[in-house]
């Protein structure tokens, strides 16, 4: 199997970057996008050039560390997916592939597709988290939650941290990856002592970090790999204006 | 706790747009009068149009009307300028109908066509009746401002017929994405609540496109 | 060297507790002048840093992804175990301890492991505590399943995410610590050197992976969390940056090595597909539980699986296992699997893979069952292979997964250099020769979590006496020059051959000869070829870019270097131990019928390897078994 790949290559963050062509033959359909990356890397060195460099770390969907656009997609063609389980047979031989790095203001480019995501790490920071030491858990048991509930806080829970809602976003909003994880942990019972002050301070971290506002395109849960929906964004609404007016 | 100003201006947008809806089914439904034979419709639209002008409640609503679009751009112009700064570099390839509606990424050509509508729409009815502005507005039998002959001259002119019909276009796919993610933004979650909306949004979006679009030509045709 | 376990007095349940009581405390404002620095960030490192921080210690925390969300913790799928009882189904602190001794084979401490099994309970109320959605009863209480072929049901879950779900708590936990300014994180950050000043561990060299530089950083204590080395195979269930090198740097400073070659391979990973292929996806242990293993009986055979007649088809598991069939433990299975390729059996393209097939179960429970129960794992297996597993058996394979050995730790967690300690999966403490479903999770969690915070203090308590280390120590310096010295070594090869290349030969000669079976001569050839391997790597590897910038070949290669190194240390432990124990199977030290023998007489011991200048020099530290006698493991 050939195909060319367009990638983004930029030296640095200054580096103004650009498009380059790479034909590549020699691939196979049961290889993974990345390993074609991988062999193209590997052509790349023996010619002398410098390697492509992507991200990547658990190679099966849950770490998040991978992503870049493919071909107008986040994590490429496929719905809730990652880029690491994107495989070649999803093209054609011939084919020619365009891969960018996400595009935000608050995900600069590190060097070539890779991006900073620490912006997440910041929301997170403001209280993504119960307020409790440890060594000071009561009996897992002793607060019953019901299995309905659970469930929601898992799904919203369920969120990799990938960036690609951000990427695919025209916005570049990090409503969705906020919203999950507010919404994970003010669902429980554990999360409720600081709902209020949870909500408030991750939004107002999101808003100085750069991102955009949502606009419910709805892009992101198409392209979300855990397929985390929109409405987490709505109750994320609900839940800040209940924070502002009782809170 | 600092304030969130975007959410705040989000919470406004929707808001005001939510608030403009109800307004545009009073619209539609007064255009509706323009269907009528001339005989009956001018007396009715006439007096319609005058009681408008004159009773106080409808004074509070109207200037909450300005404010609303006032608000409604203004906060919309500024979130998109921020939206905008929040991707400085777009993508080489983007498949976006692959995963959105092109509407519902293009609500701000789709508001800014509607804008400048608003404005012609204004210095053809607004101003000319309200302000005086323009050709004198002549009195009907009643002695209502005879606003019926106003429309009806202007319906004649079938570069005003299809400029008017044209603008239904985005004037619905505006609507149809703004109000039912109105209602998310102002914090709607219900899953099975929202599907409904949607449903409701697509039916309101239609009648609203489909009335104002196609009433022009009906009193361009009579 | 005398290998001292510290294991405190008293009976098995009063251990612990008299470690504690005896221990030295520090006060509150002293802890504040003391510093630790965490190497890693997955359960154990993340769980450290918190709770040292919470405790009043200042924290660095280092990890070489974009976040400490990244660590290899996420991707445990099945669950952790924890001796509540909430099944009442007879489960207690003692069954959980001996089943974990027994599933390792008698290769374990039984005070270790013991504890492992003590503060299962504590540490599922901390988890809940943290806002882990684990899953519930209609009623609201916590669900069980059972795990791993033991007999009670105390595997606690979140979905098929567990692991990610913990490390979210755990990640969450560290930064609600960052912002009280009581951690730094370093991410996107590896150590490449351990700096020992007077015999005691002092400080790290790191490289920051961005900007290429090299940074030193002194502590009072050091805490290697560094997760598994199972990349040495190339091929694993484990993330493609998961490396061996800070464990190496430490083992070359020092530190003992601990049973280097225990190895679990997993019987249900996806096959390996082309040479190019970077990763092994593991597809849940539970599959086996509806699954049937098969082979065809006929060798070579290029039918597709659904042609193949039932009676030409060999179920070599339920043949050779009646009475666990399908669900024989992880190394039974893997072991199985591999002979049966290798006789030429295998089935698929590179003919390296066996049947795992639903066919009987969708006859028989319907296939809404089946998608009711293992739905995601399907969709996954059809994202990767394109394959509906509905309509034709799975392909599956063995593939590398855990490494029970790591550094040598005592009691304490602490490593032969004072000062330097190591957790989760990186010490080898706890799981023996064979690690059980759903306890990795658990061995990280405790040590980060319950056992660090509470061991650290008595070696600290000292520390606060002495000078704090500064960067400008000239061990600081000699150990950034040698770091400096192998990173343009490296670089100025300039050969002919990529890093993944010589990964690739390295992970082929760890696999034929040191993975589910071994055996004396051919590891004796494994030693040989990967001394080959590795004059040749430093002979004619080529990298492009250069040392101070972004360059990721550069860290393959460096990672590269110690796998290799440590690869000839896995296969001299495996040769050394003359019997077949756990996961490490000596083809010379079996029954007639192909199951391992142990020989406790000569190898109830923990072999622990001292570097010797490029050679390794054994220590024994024997295993008393004070509380229970070893029996013999029988799956039959």
């Amino acid at each position: 199997m050939k195909v060319t790949f367009k990638i983004w290559r930029q030296e640095g963050p200054e580096d103004k970057g650009a498009i380059r062509d790479y034909e590549v033959d020699g691939l196979t359909e049961d290889m993974s996008f990345l390993e074609a990356l991988d062999h193209l890397n590997e052509l790349l060195v023996l010619k002398n050039e410098k390697v492509i460099a992507y991200e990547y770390d658990c190679r099966e969907g849950i770490c998040g560390q991978c992503g870049v656009f493919i071909n107008g997609r986040a994590h490429g063609p496929h719905d809730n997916m990652t880029t690491c389980q994107l495989h070649m047979r999803s093209f054609k031989d011939g084919d020619t592939i365009v891969v960018e790095p996400w595009r935000a203001a608050s995900f600069s480019v590190i060097k070539d597709l890779i991006v900073d995501r620490s912006a997440f790490d910041r929301i997170i920071e403001q209280g993504a988290y119960i307020t409790a030491k440890t060594g000071t858990a009561p009996e897992a048991n002793a607060i019953p939650i019901p299995k309905e509930i659970s469930d929601n806080a898992m799904d919203a829970a369920a969120c990799i941290g990938c960036g690609a809602c951000v990427a695919t976003c025209k916005n570049s909003s990090a409503a969705l990856f906020t919203a999950a994880k507010i919404n994970h942990l003010n669902r429980l019972p554990q999360g409720k002592a600081e709902e209020h002050k949870r909500v408030q301070e991750m939004t107002y971290q999101m808003e100085i970090e750069g991102f955009g506002s949502c606009t419910f395109t709805g892009a992101c849960e198409v392209e979300c790999p855990e397929g985390i929906s929109i409405l987490n964004i709505a109750e994320m609404n609900a839940r800040n204006a209940k924070a502002k007016l009782l809170g | 706790m600092a304030l969130n100003p975007l959410f705040f201006r989000k919470t406004l947008v929707a808001g005001t747009g939510l608030f403009l809806c109800v307004f545009l089914v009073v619209h539609l439904s007064a255009n509706c009068i323009l269907l009528l034979p001339e005989d009956i419709a001018r007396g009715m639209y006439n007096s319609y149009s005058t009681t408008l002008r004159e009773s106080p409640l409808i004074k509070i609503v109207a200037y909450l009307l300005y404010l609303s679009i006032i608000l409604h751009v203004v906060y919309a112009l500024l979130i998109t300028i921020r939206n905008r700064k929040a991707k400085p570099q777009k993508y080489v390839m983007n498949h976006a109908n692959e995963n959105s509606s092109w509407s519902s990424r293009n609500m701000g050509i789709l508001g800014t066509l509607i804008l400048i509508f608003i404005v012609i729409h204004l210095v053809n009815f607004w101003a000319r009746i309200k302000l005086g502005f323009g050709d004198a507005v002549a009195l009907d039998v009643d002695g209502n401002k005879d606003v019926y002959e106003v429309t009806y001259s202007l319906f004649h002119n079938i570069y005003y017929v299809i400029f008017y019909t044209i603008i239904s276009v985005p004037l619905a796919f505006h609507l149809y994405h703004g109000f039912k993610s109105g209602f998310k933004t102002l914090g709607f979650y219900h899953k099975k609540g929202l599907k409904i909306i949607a449903k409701v949004s697509l039916v309101y979006a239609l009648i609203m496109g489909i009335g104002f679009g196609i009433i022009p030509f009906i009193v361009y045709l009579k | 060297m005398k290998l001292d376990s510290k294991i405190p007095e008293g009976k098995l349940e009063d251990k612990w507790r008299n470690y504690q009581v005896t221990s030295q405390l520090i006060n509150p404002a002293n802890k504040k002048k003391l510093n630790v620095i965490v190497v890693g960030s997955g359960l154990s490192g993340a769980g450290a840093a918190a709770t040292l921080a919470e405790l009043g210690y200042d924290v660095q925390c280092f990890c070489y992804q974009d976040s400490a969300r990244r660590a290899h913790s996420v991707a445990a799928q099945g669950g952790i175990n924890a001796a509540k009882n909430y099944q009442h189904d007879g489960d207690s602190v003692w069954r959980m301890f001996y089943d974990t001794l027994k599933g390792g084979d008698f290769r374990s401490r039984e005070a270790n492991t013991y504890r492992l099994a003590e503060l299962s309970a504590p540490l599922i109320d901390h988890y809940v505590q943290q806002g882990v959605p684990f899953a519930r009863e209609y009623g609201g209480v916590l669900v069980n399943r059972s795990f791993g072929g033991v007999q009670v049901q105390r595997t606690f879950y979140a979905r098929g995410q567990t692991g990610q779900q913990l490390l979210m708590a755990a990640y969450s936990q560290l930064y609600k610590m960052v912002r009280a300014k009581k951690v730094k994180m370093f991410p996107r950050s590896e150590m490449l050197d351990l700096v020992v000043i007077d015999g005691k561990a002092k400080g790290i060299i790191v490289r920051d992976l961005v900007t290429g530089e090299l940074k030193r950083y002194a502590a009072d204590a050091i805490v290697l969390a560094t997760g598994g080395y199972s990349r040495v195979f190339r091929l694993s269930t484990l993330a493609i940056g998961c490396n061996g090198s800070a464990l190496w740097k430490a083992h070359k400073k020092g530190a003992l090595f601990a049973a280097p070659s225990f190895t679990q391979i997993h019987p249900t990973a996806l096959p390996q597909s082309s040479e190019a292929q970077s990763k092994l996806t593991l597809m849940s242990e539970s599959l086996r539980n509806d699954g049937r293993i098969w082979v065809p009986k006929q060798q070579q055979d290029a039918r597709k699986a659904n042609d193949i007649p039932e009676d030409e088809r060999d179920y070599y598991l339920e043949r050779r296992y009646p009475s666990f069939g399908n669900l024989a433990p992880r190394d039974i299975a893997s072991r199985a699997a591999k002979e049966r390729i290798d006789t030429g059996y295998g089935v698929g393209r590179l003919k390296n893979a066996v049947y795992l097939d639903f066919r009987h179960a969708i006859e028989k429970f319907g296939i809404q069952t089946i998608k009711d129960r293992y739905g995601n794992l399907f969709t996954m297996y059809k994202k990767i292979t394109g394959i509906d597993a509905y309509r034709e058996p799975m392909q599956i394979s063995p593939a590398a997964h855990f490494s029970m050995g790591g550094l040598w730790v005592d009691y304490e967690l602490m490593t032969t250099i004072p000062g330097l300690y190591a957790i989760g999966e990186c010490n080898f403490s706890d799981h023996g020769a064979n690690r059980l479903g759903a306890n990795s999770l658990l061995q990280a969690s405790i040590d980060g979590y319950f056992v660090l915070p509470n061991t650290i203090n008595n070696y600290l308590a000292s520390a606060l006496k002495e000078d704090h280390p500064t960067t400008d120590h000239p061990e600081f310096e000699k150990a950034e020059k040698a770091v400096k010295a192998d990173i343009n070594r490296i670089l100025n090869i300039n050969g002919t051959k990529t890093v993944d290349h010589f990964h690739r030969e390295l992970g082929k000669v760890m696999w034929q000869e040191c993975a589910m079976s071994r055996n004396k001569k051919g590891l004796e050839n494994a030693i040989a070829q990967i001394k080959t391997i590795r004059d040749e790597f430093w002979k004619d590897v080529k990298i492009t870019g250069s040392s101070n910038e972004l360059n990721t070949e550069l860290e393959k290669a460096l990672r590269l270097a110690d796998f290799i190194e440590l690869g000839i240390l896995m296969c001299t432990d495996a040769l050394e131990r003359d019997e077949s124990c756990g996961a490490h199977f000596r083809e010379e030290f079996q029954t007639e019928d192909g199951e391992a023998v142990r020989v406790d007489e000569d190898y109830s011991y923990v072999s622990a390897w001292e570097y010797d200048d490029g050679d390794f020099k054994l220590h024994k530290e024997e295993l008393e078994f004070e509380f229970v006698k070893p029996s013999v493991r029988s799956y039959k």
